[in-house]
């Protein structure tokens, strides 16, 4: 009885279905923004049916993303007041998985099945890769990450981030240890992040096979609420010159605050893009730790550096009110991209013909990243495997490396 | 099944119906919340049937989820068995999880499993799930493949496990559960083994949540470690409290308010994390409004005031012989019998003996060690030295409900009856075996006890001591020990149950074992009187010697 | 391994103040908290903002605790009028409602990165052999010794401790004798409240001290105070060095180190059983 009531109620609410055709103008609830359908008045796009694209991000809760989606729809915001693909207007939904399977299982039907988008771009979510991989697959939709975390994004025949990721990024970090900072003994810590052990151990038997090299140590067991210490005391322990670890911003600031504790200064530190925000270079300034210790590696083009590459992104994110990080370049990447893509198109702007056009899509070249974006009809897509490298100066990053460290294809 | 409960399934199937006619995503969410209510009736039979906390239900969904995981990637098995091997491999974890249970209680056992759920999803579940890392999702067989198959699937997996734990209402096993969920002694003293009835609760407990697990393994295609944290856990715990996840309704109403609420939010657009905050204000609120939850407020039946209870007189004529043969008649003997508690002496060398056919009484001014000793009798206390026999038979090492079966049954000081269930289904329990309706009329009308479907609740407490009495008689035990059976009774009532007592051993073929502070009653009603005072025997033989003489006034009396 | 014993200190006294508060709350009011430790992230978190803001670090410490006391005495209110006659798991239940709501609402508030608390004592150090002993262990270790002599002279010598354990033992008789119930409960919740904050704020600068991961330190409190089966003080902070000793020590041997999680959960379990070995029945029914 209940059920059958909350459903009335519900469906009346709605605003439409895919049943429907025309002026839907369904909002979608985010924290950031509501998207509407109407472009800015005075161009021609206010009459053609939009072009609908999707996205589902893990906005409320624990870890959230929200930048990649926030920069992706400044993007579309743009081409909208300048015409519109085609005269058509971008409709961009944003949805929030509160990082919650059962949120983003919702999230992407309510897409695919209710909406009926024709891709999905922009997506920056804690686990929706490994939730929705299967069923963008069996939906024929394609999905141009903005950030991609767990490692099915990066396995996925559907799914093709623009982002490096925490996998190969690991891979990129080793090899910069070994390689370009030289050191001997390289050593590994790991945060244990449910599911990401399996491909956390092949990025680095990917490292073994590039170099031929090997760990002097490792630990895979931390946990995000462990205290650092007696790991950073092991690896001292062990006589590691360089330690190369994962984990998010706050950990990189523990480690390099357990190193200041301990009085270690002889430990050089690699760790992923996660560390690389300017809240970490001024927390860590004003502590007067990690100076000359910690590199962090960079997926696009560094952002806290003034590159001329970044000038149009730069001020588009600070016209549309977007935080400039590396979550905001991932999402204006993966909409720029999209918008060549369906600009590129000839004939009606359907699932059927973008997904069409992203199988064919290979060696798209973007300033901002240093190896090429390419979708195409492999099972798994990592096209992203160069990193820019920057170590703590101060309370600044410098950049360690002049040019682009790309991993080779081995 | 009741009317009501016949409604509420036909709204379902027709709601189903009507949803089927949506589009796909309506039927997802449905199929959403038929999972998160199999998930919370979990929580209604361990907890709201049995009475014990489990923090760990979304980990035995995981479990079940995970074995239908790698039965997808490993072998052939069709998913509906898959389905079903899934639930049943998390029982046996059910059950491991269920002995501490056997000696942990409230917020021990509560801690002790939120523990568990934190063990497994930091061993097990992190590891990730089967199919995940290879892409290999749980295929779901044709008709089921659809997401409106598959809400029809969920729909009716979720109503014949309903249909299935309502009907163990009427069964022995859900009237145990019940009485365990009142008194762990109560159930002993009834015969029943108060470890078998936890262990098959947390065993059916994990059986249907393990369904719930295999079904959203299917549903999502995989399952990862964020889908059962043991954070999960809490919540649909606290959901299966405040909804009162042992009725139906309730269980549902808490899948549809977990599946729905979220897209109302949506729909309204209100960003999601006010739902949280919402249910900890509305669950608070819920739950301050009484402990058994929303459905059981809803749905209560108002209980008969006591004038209403119909009570049975016995009819006139010669009473039915249950007599065994009486050359045979055992002999309950206590012998030697001490407890100790540290340095103070509860009972020394007390010596008891009982006859089947004769009535015993126990008398002795308070903290004598009367009840102590009977504790002892029916093993609900071990003793120190001494040892019980009945006939041949040794008793000593045996638990309290193997005595019980064995036909030592006993009623305590402050009577044990199960609030909840009638006062016929009560006999049934206590009589252990098949009990007949004439036979249940025929015992509460001896000891004018009310009709057979009137709930234990609604009558007052002296009928519910009479009630324990008849619920010992109905197991036709050989011997039965009444602690205190006049205590609170008034005059008229006293005189009537001596007069009912008297009858017993003849009518019954029991021994009867009496601790009575009712010097009239005991005067009246027993063969041979047992005085004890400070835990010793100082007087013993035929009630008008023992009560004239010095020993037992000075015992009385101080003097 | 010295190291290792020496470094789990911090972790460890953080563990044993939580699971103090823990077992008073529940001695004292018969509810087992599950948000004690949100409460005390909560407090944390205020007091960083407010350091932030510029306010100056020791008013913010105290404004910390002191939103901690707020927030706990308010549930404190909560139980106190609505819930005083409800069981213990209903009301215990109803803290994990408070815990996911709080939750949520110090998400909202606070956000989702990590704050850096200043350590309290900086440059604060003492070289034990090999390892470092920094300001923050031993404020930890301190500030478990300094809190269970306070809670223990406490109970034992104040009429006002007294009249607390009299309460919690038979609360209807000391209402009958006028003792002010609901005011003593209150102020048992925001004291634990306080300890909480208090205890949280000194573990915050040590580890990683996002809102939900501070959040989450309930449950190395409840397994502490599960060992002290929720009534001795003395055994919960033995067992909340001990966990914290365990999950390190674990973490150095390869074999055992993926399942270290598990092991102080067993070693609670064991201890547990044998120590209810004897206790076949539950005590009131």
């Amino acid at each position: 009885m209940l059920v059958t009531v909350m459903a009335i109620v519900v469906a009346a609410c709605t605003g439409g279905s895919v049943e429907d055709d025309g002026q839907t103008t369904t909002t979608v609830a985010t924290t950031q923004a509501t998207v509407t359908t109407t472009a800015a008045p005075a161009t021609t796009a206010a009459d053609l049916e939009p072009i609908k694209l999707g996205s589902v991000n893990s906005l409320t809760g624990q870890i959230v993303f929200p930048e990649a989606s926030a920069a992706a729809k400044a993007v579309f915001d743009r081409v909208n007041r300048e015409g519109g693909i085609d005269g058509r207007p971008i409709e961009y939904l944003i949805e929030d998985d509160a990082a919650d399977p059962a949120g983003a299982a919702q999230a992407a039907r309510r897409l695919v099945e209710d909406e009926g988008v024709v891709a999905m771009v922009g997506s920056a979510s804690l686990l929706e890769c490994a939730v929705n991989g299967a069923y963008y697959a069996e939906q024929g939709v394609y999905s141009i990450q903005g950030t991609g975390v767990d490692p099915l994004c990066f396995a996925s025949s559907n799914i093709s981030p623009v982002n490096t990721g925490p996998y190969l990024g690991y891979t990129v970090s080793l090899y910069f240890a070994s390689e370009v900072l030289a050191k001997e003994n390289v050593c590994a810590l790991i945060f244990d992040i449910p599911d990401f052990r399996p491909a956390m151990d092949a990025a680095i038997q990917q490292w073994r096979d590039l170099t031929g090299k090997d760990l002097a140590f490792s630990n895979f067991t931390l946990q995000f609420t462990d205290d650092v210490t007696p790991f950073v005391l092991q690896a001292r322990d062990a006589g590691c010159e360089v330690v190369v670890s994962n984990g998010l911003d706050v950990h990189y600031i523990g480690f390099m605050q357990a190193l200041q504790a301990q009085g270690i200064d002889d430990m050089a530190w690699v760790g992923l893009t996660s560390g690389y925000t300017a809240e970490v270079a001024e927390t860590l300034g004003s502590m007067g730790a990690g100076s000359g210790i910690l590199h962090v590696n960079s997926e696009f083009e560094p952002f806290t550096l003034d590159s001329p590459v970044l000038e149009d992104w730069r001020n588009l994110m600070t016209e549309a009110g977007v935080p400039l990080t590396s979550f905001a370049e991932g999402g204006y990447l993966a909409a720029t991209i999209m918008v060549d893509v369906l600009e590129g198109i000839d004939g009606p702007i359907t699932r059927e013909s973008v997904s069409e056009a992203l199988l064919a899509l290979e060696g798209y070249e973007h300033p901002m990243i240093g190896s090429p974006y390419s979708f195409g009809d492999a099972p798994a897509h990592n096209p992203n495997r160069a990193s820019k490298f920057l170590r703590l100066s101060g309370g600044t990053w410098e950049l360690a490396t002049d040019d682009w460290v790309v991993l080779p294809t081995g | 099944m009741r009317r009501g409960d016949l409604v509420l399934f036909g709204s379902v199937a027709a709601a189903t119906v009507l949803f089927a006619l949506l589009p796909p995503f309506w039927a997802f969410l449905a199929s959403s919340a038929f999972i998160s209510a199999l998930l919370i009736s979990s929580v209604g039979v361990v907890y709201g049937r049995a009475g014990m906390v489990s923090l760990c239900q979304v980990t035995f969904a995981g479990i079940g989820g995970w074995v239908v995981g790698y039965l997808g990637v490993a072998t052939a098995v069709p998913y509906p068995v898959a389905l079903v091997l899934g639930a049943l491999a998390a029982v046996p974890v059910g059950v491991v999880i269920g002995l501490p249970a056997l000696r942990l209680r409230g917020v021990n056992l509560a801690v002790v499993t939120l523990g568990f759920a934190v063990a497994v999803s930091s061993v097990v579940f992190v590891q990730g799930f089967p199919g995940a890392r290879t892409n290999d999702p749980v295929t779901r067989p044709g008709l089921v493949a659809g997401e409106r198959g598959f809400m029809v699937f969920t729909a009716a997996v979720f109503l014949i496990v309903a249909a299935a734990l309502l009907a163990t209402k009427r069964t022995r096993l859900g009237a145990a559960w019940e009485a365990v969920r009142h008194s762990e002694r109560a159930t002993a003293a009834l015969g029943l083994s108060v470890s078998l009835i936890k262990l098959s609760a947390f065993a059916v407990s994990a059986f249907v949540a393990g369904l719930a697990g295999g079904l959203l393994a299917a549903q999502l295609g995989f399952l990862n470690a964020r889908n059962v944290e043991p954070v999960d856990s809490l919540v649909v715990f606290v959901i299966g409290v405040f909804v009162g996840a042992h009725h139906v309704g309730g269980a549902l109403l808490g899948g549809v308010l977990g599946s729905f609420f979220p897209e109302l939010l949506r729909r309204l657009s209100i960003p999601q994390d006010v739902g949280p905050i919402l249910f900890a204000i509305g669950a608070t609120h819920i739950l301050a409004r009484g402990g058994r939850g929303l459905a059981e407020h809803l749905g209560r039946r108002r209980p008969a005031a006591g004038g209403d209870v119909v009570v049975l007189r016995p009819e006139g004529g010669a009473p039915t012989r249950h007599r065994a043969d009486p050359g045979r008649d055992l002999v309950l003997r206590a012998s030697g019998i001490e407890v100790r508690y540290g340095a103070v002496v509860a009972l020394e060398d007390v010596d008891v003996e009982v006859a089947q056919g004769r009535i015993l009484g126990l008398i002795g001014p308070n903290g004598a060690g009367k009840s102590t000793l009977v504790d002892v009798i029916t093993g609900f206390h071990r003793p120190d030295a001494g040892s019980v026999t009945v006939g041949e038979t040794v008793l000593d090492g045996l638990p309290a409900h193997r005595r019980a079966r064995l036909g030592i049954r006993r009623t305590f000081q402050t009577e044990r009856t199960v609030p909840a269930l009638g006062a016929g289904e009560y006999l049934r329990l206590a009589a252990g075996g098949h009990l007949d309706r004439a036979e249940v009329v025929e015992l509460l009308a001896f000891l004018d006890g009310p009709d057979p479907d009137t709930p234990v609740y609604a009558v007052d407490t002296g009928t519910r001591r009479r009630l324990e009495i008849m619920g010992c008689l109905a197991a036709r035990p050989t011997f039965l020990l009444l602690d205190e059976p006049a205590a609170g009774l008034t005059e008229d009532e006293s005189l009537r149950l001596a007069d009912r007592l008297r009858q017993v051993p003849e009518r019954f073929g029991v021994g009867l074992l009496v601790v009575e502070h009712d010097i009239d009653l005991v005067a009246a009603v027993c063969d041979e009187l047992v005085v004890l005072d400070f835990g010793r025997v100082i007087g013993r033989g035929a009630p008008d010697e023992v009560l004239a003489s010095d020993v037992v006034a000075e015992a009385y009396l101080g003097v | 391994m010295i190291d290792t014993a020496i470094a789990s200190l911090t972790s460890g006294g953080a563990y044993a103040l939580l699971g103090v508060g823990l077992v008073l709350t529940y001695r004292m009011t018969g509810v087992l908290n599950f948000a004690h430790a949100v409460v005390g992230a909560f407090g944390t978190y205020t007091a960083i903002v407010a350091f932030e803001a510029g306010v100056g670090y020791g008013v913010a410490m105290i404004l910390g605790v002191a939103v901690a006391a707020l927030l706990s005495g308010g549930i404190g209110v909560v139980m106190a009028r609505w819930f005083a006659e409800e069981a213990t798991i209903v009301r215990s239940t109803v803290t994990i409602a408070m815990f996911l709501g709080v939750l949520v609402v110090g998400f909202r508030l606070f956000g989702d990165t990590p704050r850096v608390v200043p350590a309290l004592l900086p440059g604060v150090r003492l070289e034990v052999g090999t390892v470092t002993l920094t300001g923050s262990t031993l404020l930890s270790v301190g500030g478990v010794i300094v809190l269970a002599g306070a809670v223990a002279w406490f109970l034992a010598k104040t009429r006002t401790g007294i009249v607390l354990r009299a309460v919690s033992e038979r609360p209807i008789t000391a209402r009958l004798l006028g003792v002010p119930l609901r005011t003593l409960v209150v102020a048992v919740w925001a004291v634990s409240g306080a300890v909480a904050g208090a205890a949280v704020t000194i573990i915050a600068p040590t580890r990683t001290n996002d809102y939900a991961s501070l959040a989450i330190l309930i449950l190395p409190a409840l397994a502490a105070a599960l060992l002290g089966g929720f009534q001795r003080v003395g055994a919960t902070i033995v067992a909340g060095f001990g966990i914290a000793l365990v999950e390190l020590m674990g973490a150095r041997i390869p074999a055992v180190a993926r399942y270290r999680t598990v092991v102080p959960f067993l070693v609670i379990l064991a201890a547990l059983l044998w120590m209810q070995r004897k206790e076949v029945w539950d005590e009131a029914r």
